[in-house]
C-alpha cells in the first residue's frame, strides 16, 4: 500500500521556485530520506504535505485518499522546529497534541516522555528547556498514540551524539514495528544508516528516487592492488565492461557499468597475466560521495 | 465543539499573562466606576446651593435602571484591556508557531479560526459578566428603596456585550493581519485612542458624521453617552439614542465582515 502519493508538486516564492513538478512515492513501512542541500525545498516539500503550505500546482494523497485533518491525525510529524507554547510544561504541550490529535492517552504522554528521556523535566516550562530537549520533546509529541506514519524533519537537530544515536536506533525500532517513517535530514550517514529509500533534491527537483541500494549502486566499483600497478592499469583498460579507470591513493579502482563487475574472471584474467592481486573488493559507494555526485556540491572531508 | 474548548482551555489556564491581564479587567472596571461615583457623591453630598443644584443637572445616574447605562458607558471606555489579551492569544500562536502545529495534529484551518473565535466569545462573556456585576453592585448601593422597572434598561447587558464581543473582534483581526504582538498591540491601542478619534471628529466637523461607520466607532455607538451628560443637549442626546437601533444591525454587519475576512484570509494564506 502506498502511503503517500505526491504528484508533480509544485512551489514558488516570488522569484524563487521552490519545488519545481516534485513527484515521489513512499510506500508501507519504509523509512524514507528526503536529502538535500539548504534551500533545496525539503522543509516545503514537507509543509506542503502537511497542509501547512499550499502547493501552486500538484496533488498528493495520503493513503490513496486526498490530503484532509482527518488523515494529518494519523500522522506523528515534526516541522522544521518545535513548535510548542513556551509557557506551559512538556507534559501540558502534549496534552494539547493529544486533544487535537486524538492520539494516545494522558497516561501515555508520560510513556513517550519518558522514551525521550525527559521525565525529569516534564513540569518545566518549554521556555526553560534547551535545544536538544525541545527536539526531544518534539519527537515525543510524533510518538503519541504510536501514530502508523511519521514525518521528521531533521530529528536530531541540536541532539548531542547519544541522542543521534538514540533517535536512530528508535527509529529502526519503529521501522521494525511496521511504522512508515519519512525523514529530511542534512545528516548523510544517518539517512545511510536508517533508511530504505532515500530522494536526492536540488533546487526544487528530484535529482533521484527509490530504495538506497539502486540510488548508491549506480556503477560497479572495484577496488585493485598489486605490485605493478601499471600493468595493472594496463590490464584494466583493455578488460570487458571496464568503462574507466582512476587512482585513489595507492589504490586502481575500475568503474563497470551497475551489474557488470565480475571479480572471479578479472582475479583470473590478472593470474593468467602474471599479476598478482594484493587487495581486491567490490567497492560500496557511500550515500555521501552519490549525494555530491547528484548535487554538484563539492564534499568537506 | 467541546474539542476547541478543552484545548483552548488547555491553552490560557497556566498562561500566566492571561490571568494578569483578566486581573487588571477585573480590577479596572470596578475601579473606575467606583471613581465616578465616588465624585458622584462628593459633588451632591455637600449640602451647599451649589450641590443641590449639580443634583438637579445630574439626577443620580447611577440609579437603578440608568446604571446599567451608566456603568456600560464608562466600562466601555476599557475595553482595550482585555484587547491585550486577545491580541496576545492570537500573536502567540505566530510567535510559536503553534498555528503551525496545531494543523499538522489534526485541526482544520476552520478549527483553528473557531478556537479562536471561542476565546474572544469567552473574553467577551467574561467582561461582560464583570460589567453586569459591577452595575449590580453600585444600583444597590446607589438605590435607597426598591423599585419599580429595576430592570427595564437591563438590555443595556446585550448591547455591552455585542459591543465588547465587536471590539475584541476587531482587536482580534489587528493580531491576526499582524502577528507579531508588539506591533500589534502598538497599532491597536493607537488607533484605538488616537486615529479613530480623530477622523471620527474631524468627518463630524467637515463632513456627514460618516466617522461614525469606522469599526470601532460603530459599536461605540450602542451606549451613547449616560442620560445626565444628555441633559445638555437633548435633541442630540434623543438623536444617538435614536441611533443604537441601526447601529445593532451595523455592528452585525461588522463582525460577519472581520471574521468572513480572517476566514477567507485563513484560508489562503500559507502558515
Amino acid at each position: 500500500m502506498k502511503v503517500l502519493t505526491v504528484e508533480g508538486i509544485s512551489k514558488r516564492y516570488g522569484t524563487v521556485q521552490a519545488l519545481d513538478g516534485v513527484s515521489l512515492r513512499v510506500e508501507e513501512g519504509s523509512v524514507y530520506g528526503v536529502l538535500g542541500p539548504n534551500g533545496s525545498g525539503k522543509t516545503t516539500l514537507l509543509s506542503i504535505i502537511l497542509d501547512v503550505l499550499s502547493a501552486d500546482a500538484g496533488q498528493y494523497r495520503w493513503f490513496e485518499a486526498p490530503g484532509s485533518p482527518e488523515v494529518r491525525k494519523k500522522i506523528g510529524a515534526l516541522l522544521e522546529t518545535p513548535n510548542f507554547y513556551h509557557y506551559l510544561p512538556g507534559t501540558d504541550n502534549l496534552r494539547i497534541t493529544h486533544t487535537i490529535s486524538g492520539r494516545g492517552s494522558l497516561e501515555e504522554i508520560d510513556r513517550v516522555l519518558d522514551t525521550v528521556s525527559l521525565t525529569e523535566r516534564k513540569y518545566s516550562r518549554f521556555s526553560t528547556y534547551s535545544l536538544g530537549m525541545k527536539q526531544r520533546l518534539a519527537i515525543a509529541g510524533t510518538l503519541l498514540g504510536s501514530p502508523p506514519v511519521l514525518v521528521m524533519d531533521e530529528p536530531t537537530n541540536g541532539l548531542d551524539p547519544v541522542g543521534i544515536a538514540e533517535i536512530r536506533s528508535l527509529i529502526g525500532e519503529l521501522r521494525k514495528k511496521g511504522h512508515t517513517i519519512i525523514v529530511a535530514s542534512h545528516l548523510l550517514d544517518e539517512v545511510e544508516k536508517i533508511c530504505t529509500h532515500v530522494a536526492i533534491l536540488k533546487k526544487g527537483k528530484v535529482l533521484v528516487e527509490g530504495p538506497v541500494e539502486e540510488v548508491l549502486s549506480d556503477e560497479d566499483q572495484v577496488e585493485l592492488k598489486a605490485a605493478n600497478m601499471d600493468a595493472l592499469a594496463g590490464l584494466l583498460a583493455h578488460f570487458p565492461g571496464v568503462v574507466r579507470v582512476s587512482r585513489q591513493d595507492n589504490l586502481l579502482l575500475a568503474h563497470f557499468a551497475k551489474g557488470n563487475a565480475n571479480l572471479e574472471a578479472l582475479n583470473r584474467s590478472c593470474f593468467e597475466q602474471g599479476i598478482s592481486l594484493a587487495h581486491l573488493v567490490l567497492k560500496k559507494k557511500k550515500l555521501e560521495e552519490r549525494f555530491f555526485e547528484l548535487t554538484g556540491n563539492t564534499s568537506h572531508a | 465543539m467541546l474539542n476547541l474548548l478543552r484545548t483552548e482551555w488547555l491553552k490560557i489556564r497556566k498562561y500566566w499573562a492571561f490571568w494578569g491581564v483578566m486581573i487588571l479587567t477585573a480590577l479596572s472596571y470596578p475601579g473606575i466606576n467606583y471613581l465616578f461615583y465616588d465624585q458622584y457623591l462628593n459633588i451632591t453630598k455637600k449640602g451647599s446651593d451649589a450641590a443641590e443644584i449639580a443634583k438637579m443637572l445630574l439626577g443620580n445616574p447611577f440609579l437603578f435602571p440608568e446604571t446599567f447605562h451608566t456603568i456600560g458607558y464608562f466600562s466601555s471606555i476599557f475595553v482595550f484591556i482585555p484587547a491585550i489579551v486577545i491580541i496576545m492569544l492570537i500573536t502567540n500562536e505566530y510567535a510559536y508557531k503553534t498555528n503551525r502545529q496545531n494543523i499538522i495534529d489534526g485541526w482544520s484551518r476552520n478549527q483553528f479560526l473557531a478556537g479562536k473565535l471561542l476565546d474572544v466569545v469567552i473574553v467577551s462573556v467574561l467582561v461582560t459578566f464583570l460589567y453586569v456585576v459591577v452595575a449590580l453592585i453600585i444600583g444597590y448601593v446607589a438605590t435607597p428603596t426598591p423599585m419599580k422597572g429595576a430592570w427595564s434598561k437591563s438590555y443595556y447587558i446585550g448591547l455591552f456585550a455585542l459591543q465588547t464581543f465587536a471590539q475584541l473582534s476587531f482587536a482580534f483581526l489587528v493580531g491576526f493581519l499582524l502577528r507579531r504582538a508588539f506591533v500589534a498591540l502598538s497599532v491597536f491601542v493607537f488607533y484605538f485612542l488616537i486615529l479613530e478619534n480623530l477622523f471620527v471628529n474631524l468627518l463630524k466637523e467637515k463632513a456627514h458624521d460618516e466617522g461614525r461607520f469606522l469599526p470601532l466607532e460603530i459599536a461605540d455607538r450602542l451606549i451613547p453617552v449616560p442620560a445626565f451628560l444628555g441633559r445638555f443637549n437633548e435633541a442630540s442626546y434623543q438623536a444617538k439614542l435614536d441611533a443604537v437601533g441601526p447601529h445593532v444591525g451595523y455592528t452585525f454587519v461588522v463582525i460577519l465582515l472581520i471574521w468572513g475576512s480572517c476566514y477567507w484570509i485563513n484560508q489562503k494564506r500559507d502558515l
